[in-house]
This record gives structure tokens, sequence and C-alpha cells, in this order.
């Protein structure tokens, strides 16, 4: 039997465990797709809350959970946003009103000789990337990630930074005593902002806003992610980014976070990125297979005794793979008019078994059609089913509210230069907003997962055949690859 | 690119170079009451001494404790822990002291003169709410006499430790 020493001991282990924080520090700038992924079985709120952030916020970039998050998030956009301005004799006057913030510090009785070894690591950062920028030998941005991706230098970045929104709240403490229990700003620092092991709150981060980033010239935005009723994301936070008369300052950086309840991480416009980081690369594609077949009677005996058009698709009818398809009630049209379109609601589950017939018996049609987009309105396959063999088994989610989903859906096959969207992983958000001019839709499954063009169809490719642009679609897409 | 974890070399240079200039200053500028030296070589222990508190049970005890560093001080606080047996609210019989500093209030400002600063005034100004050694949170209010004469009964000096 334990002892109740053995006991205590074993409750307070208990009670005070906390998993371990793992990944870096500060990670890569990604795709917030990723998000949407994240989330993608979790409550619907989530579910479209984060199907809608893509499209506003392109890129996001994680910050490891261990409690210094929302510290480390503003000191690194803060960095980022000065490396984005480009201009070298900035860094130098950020350090020198960083130096004449020591007042600050001083005034709020912390050592100088403490603070200071917090603050040089902070100005060191400074010249680094102005020397880096100085030279343009393109390291900057790897300096910053670096920097902040080793513990001690971004531990002291992060106490500076700390100690600064301390300072700040202890000498305006008229503008924060309503917002602190009993008014006590000392007490509150003390308890809320100096610890090592803090979460920023909004307090510090107001004043790290009113400190740090409207002095330089920047705008600092919290976006809330919860399960709040709502299509989108909140703001719960906003400093503008204003001059010395208090004049809004248009175009200036906005650093943006992204606030789960407990955590924050960083988020990103598009338009927040310099163009030339924006290239993501784009993993090599499996190749498509495609089978346009023309002689179907062969594989379909009972097409001539039932009406539906599933029927007379190759390899689709129902006893084919166990699958009951729901009946879909578009026209079909022998006239190019109408292109079928038959998007299954899963992947196969064994689609080669009876598509390789088919592609073995009319390998003139084998034909990959993401290099030659316009062989889809070839005559001889107009009426034709287009057979694909998934590379990934995706997972199916309930349908969100698709008009956003459309239009990120679309300009993705004119990115690839070709109709195919492999997988919905793949989508390159952002890429939406620059495309909005032409959204794609067709008339008849627009809301429909059984669209081609909507994200949650992960087998066909859109298409579209407009009678009065002729072929207007295929050739753009391929003009746009060729020139990207 | 390859991301380090930051626990490497440098942290530990961090640590070594920041209780170097810890030492300068406690040797520059001593603190009447209270001492502290590295006890090896890695400077990543101490061990430091705390003057009894006058008009306190404890005045003119000497008390002597450890201090050990961790990696990723000053960010993490030390583990400081009685080496003398202390009678005392917020200390248990194998010399581990509750104190707020030294946990989830443990700020990057603090250092070893604070640290020991703090716990010389624990010392006079016992947390009651939440004792270690409930008995002795008791007596303090109630048995003033009794706490003390508790007080030097556990008490040994530096010497008879060393002995």
């Amino acid at each position: 039997m334990a002892s109740d020493d053995e006991l205590a001991h074993l409750q307070k282990l208990s009670s005070e465990y906390e998993p371990e924080a793992t990944g870096p520090l500060v990670g890569e700038r990604q795709s917030s797709a990723a998000i949407t992924t994240q989330y993608a079985n979790a409550d619907p709120v989530f579910q479209v809350k984060t199907a809608a952030l893509p499209e506003k916020y392109a890129y996001f970039r994680t910050c490891r959970g261990d409690g210094h998050c929302g510290w480390r998030a503003i000191a690194f956009t803060y960095f980022e946003a000065l490396l984005r301005v480009g201009d070298v004799s900035k860094f130098a006057d950020e350090e020198a009103r960083l130096l004449s913030l020591g007042n600050l510090l001083d005034h709020a009785g912390y050592q100088r000789d403490i603070w200071m070894d917090f603050a040089e690591e902070m100005t060191d950062l400074l010249r680094k990337l102005a020397e880096s920028l100085q030279l343009m030998n393109g390291v900057a941005a790897d300096i910053l990630l670096n920097t902040f991706n080793d513990m001690g230098t971004s531990m002291a970045i992060i106490t500076y930074v700390k100690l600064l929104a301390s300072a700040w709240v202890q000498t305006h403490a008229d503008d924060f005593t309503h917002f602190v229990p009993m008014g006590d700003v000392k007490a509150y620092c003390a308890n809320n902002i100096e610890p090592s092991q803090c979460e920023a709150d909004n307090i510090g981060i107001a004043a790290l806003a009113d400190a740090l980033v409207k002095p330089a010239g920047f705008g600092l935005e919290v976006w809330y992610l919860d399960r709040s009723p709502g299509e989108e994301i909140n703001r719960s936070f906003y400093a503008e980014p204003t001059d010395h008369h208090q004049l809004p300052i248009p175009n200036a950086p906005m650093l943006r976070l992204l606030y789960r309840p407990g955590h924050y991480d960083i988020l990103y416009k598009a338009g927040d990125v310099p163009q030339r980081i924006q290239q993501q690369p784009i993993p090599p594609q499996p190749p498509l297979q495609v089978a346009l077949a023309s002689n179907f009677d062969d594989f379909v005996p009972t097409a001539s005794n039932v009406g539906d058009v599933m029927n007379m698709i190759p390899g689709m009818y129902p006893s084919g793979f166990g699958q009951r398809w729901a009946s879909l009630s578009y026209e079909f049209s022998p006239s190019p008019t109408s292109q079928p379109q038959v998007t299954p609601v899963q992947p196969y589950p064994s689609a080669a078994t009876p598509a390789t017939p088919v592609s073995s018996s009319s390998l003139d049609f084998l034909i990959p059609t993401h290099s030659n987009p316009a062989s889809q309105y070839n005559p001889v396959s107009h009426h034709g089913l287009h057979l694909d063999q998934p590379p990934v088994t995706l997972p199916i989610h309930p349908p969100p509210p698709p008009p956003v989903n459309i239009e990120r859906a679309a300009p993705l096959v004119i990115e690839r230069g070709g109709p195919f969207r492999p997988s919905m992983y793949e989508l390159e958000p952002g890429f939406g907003s620059v495309m909005q001019a032409q959204p794609f839709q067709t008339s008849i499954f627009r809301n429909s997962h059984f669209n081609t063009a909507h994200f949650m169809n992960p087998d066909f490719q859109p298409e579209e055949w407009s009678p009065d642009g002729d072929y207007a679609t295929g050739n753009k897409g391929r003009h746009k690859s060729h020139s990207s | 690119m390859a991301l380090s974890n930051g626990r490497g070399n440098n942290s530990n240079t961090t640590v070594a170079a920041r209780l170097q200039k810890e030492l300068m200053d406690l040797m520059l500028h001593p603190t009447p009451g209270i001492s502290a030296f590295p006890s090896d070589e890695n400077m990543s222990t101490w061990t430091a001494t705390i003057d009894g508190p006058s008009s306190t049970p404890y005045e003119s005890l000497i008390l002597k404790l450890s201090l050990d560093f961790p990696a990723n001080y000053p960010y993490a606080p030390p583990v400081v822990q009685f080496k003398t047996p202390i009678y005392h609210p917020n200390v248990d019989f194998s010399g581990r002291i509750c104190l707020d500093i030294l946990k989830d209030k443990w700020s990057a400002v603090y250092n070893i003169g604070t640290v020991l600063l703090s716990l010389q005034s624990l010392l006079g100004e016992p947390n009651n709410a939440s004792p270690l050694n409930g008995q002795a949170a008791e007596l303090w209010d109630k048995d003033p006499a009794e706490y003390k004469r508790l007080v030097l009964a556990r008490h040994k000096t530096p010497e008879e430790l060393d002995a």
C-alpha cells in the first residue's frame, strides 16, 4: 500500500502533467488548406470555418504549443514584417527605438544587466537581418527561421518582448487598470506576463501592439477560430497601423495570428508573401489514366433495357462495382454541347477490375488527358465515359457550403495546365482570389459535389464547353501552364 | 531546411555564461545575509547560505541550500533545496520548498540573488495557507515558543552538517 506521501506525489505528478509539445518552434510557411484538412472530420462549425479560411488566408505557419506561442508568433511576424518592408535603414531605426525603450524597462524596475542579455539577442537579430538584406544574399528569411528555432536565442527574444509588454502595461497603468483584477497592474504583470511559463493574453498582446508593433508602422490582428456560430473566423483583436498623427497607413504590413483556444499560429494573406517564395514546389503527379470508350455496348450488356444513362457508361453499371449510384438527372445528348459528367461519390474500391478490359480494347483512346486538354472535345469521345483510377483513397466529407469550394477548385485547373486535379489535398489556396473573375460553374451541378469542379469530388476533372467561347477554357488552361 | 531543436550545446553555453555573470555580480556586490558559489566546475550546481532574519525564530541561524540549474535556465527555475534540516511551514522534511517563484511564477528576470532574498523573507513570513508542514503552520500562530523550540531542535550548524 502506497504511503500518503507517495500518493500525494503521484497526484501532484498527474495534475502537473502536460503532454510534451513537439514540432519546430516556428514551422515553415505552408498552405492553409492543411488547416481545412485537419478539421475535415471535426465539428461542422469548424469544417465550415476552416473551409472558408484558405480563400482569405492562403498560408499559415505553426508555432510550437509550449506556452510561448503567442509571444513567439508576434516576435517572429514583427521581424518578418521588417523583412517584407526590406529597407535596411528601417532595421537601424528599430534598433535605436528598442534601445530607447530600455528606459521603460528600467522604469518598471527590471535590472538592466539582466534584461540587457535578452535585448542583445533582439538587436543581434536585427543586425544580422539588416546585413543580409544589404548583401542581398537572400538568406535573411532563413536566418530568421533558424534563429527562432534555436531555443536559447528565441527564448531570449521572447523574454525581451514579454518584459517590454509588462513594462508598457506598468508605465501606462491608466490604459490597463480597468482590465486587470483589483486594478493592480503591477501584480497582474508579475502573475500573467513576467513568468516564464505564461501564454500571451489580451492585455499582453494589446501592450505589445502598442509598444512594439504600431510604432514600427505595422498592424496586428488576431483571428479567432472556435465553435461559435458563424461561417468564418472572427477577428478578436485589431491594432490598425497608424502613423505618428494617428492616421491609418495604407498597405502597411499586417501581423496576423490565428488563435485557437490555448494556441496561436501565424496567418498570411496571399499578398503578404513575397512572390518568389509563393512558388511552392508542386509534387510530381502520378500519371492518370483515362479510358475513353466508344464501343461501350460490349461492356454493358443491359444497356438496351434500362433507361438510366448510367447504363450507357462502360464499367459504371451498379452491379459492376457493387455500388449503388444515385440516379443522376442530367440530360444525355449525343451532341457536344453536353459532356456527360459522372462522378462517383467515393473512389472505386476496385476500379481496375472492370476498367482494364476497357482500356486494353480501346488503346487508341487511352490518352493522358492532362497533356492535351483539347482532346476531351474530340467528337469521337464526347459521349464516352472518362474512367480514371484514383491514385489515393480520399476521405469523404459531408459537403460544406459550396460556392466557396467551386471558386477554389476551378483555378486549380488552370494552375496545372490540365483539367486534372488528382487530389483535393493539393489545392493551391489563395489562387482562387486571383481567379475570381472567372468562377467555374456549370448550370446543372453547380451546388453538388457531383460536379467535377467541386472540391469534394476526388475523381473527375472539370470540363466546360461554352457555345460562345468555343474551346476557350481548354486553351486558356494550356496557355497559363506554359507561361507559368 | 534542418531545424535545430534548440537543446544543443548552444543553450548550455548560454546557461554557463549567464551563471558566470551572476557569480561576478554576487562577488562584486555582495549582499549581506546571503552567499552563493558554484560547487562544480560546469557551474550547474551551486551551494548557497542564507542567514536567518532577525526577530524571527531563525535569528542567528545559518541555513545551507543547494541550487540545481536546468539546461534552459533562466527560462526555467533552479531546483532549490534546504540542505540544513529546517522546521518551516513551507519546507518539507527533505528540504523541498513550496514557493511560487520557484514554480509557475518563475520569471527569467529573477536570479540567484533574488531567489535567496525571497527565501530569506519566506522564513519570517511563511505562507500558512498552503503548508507542506501542517504542524509548523499551526504552531506558528498558536504557540511561538514551541515553534522556536522545534526550529532549534531540528537545526544543525554547517559544521555539524559537514561532520
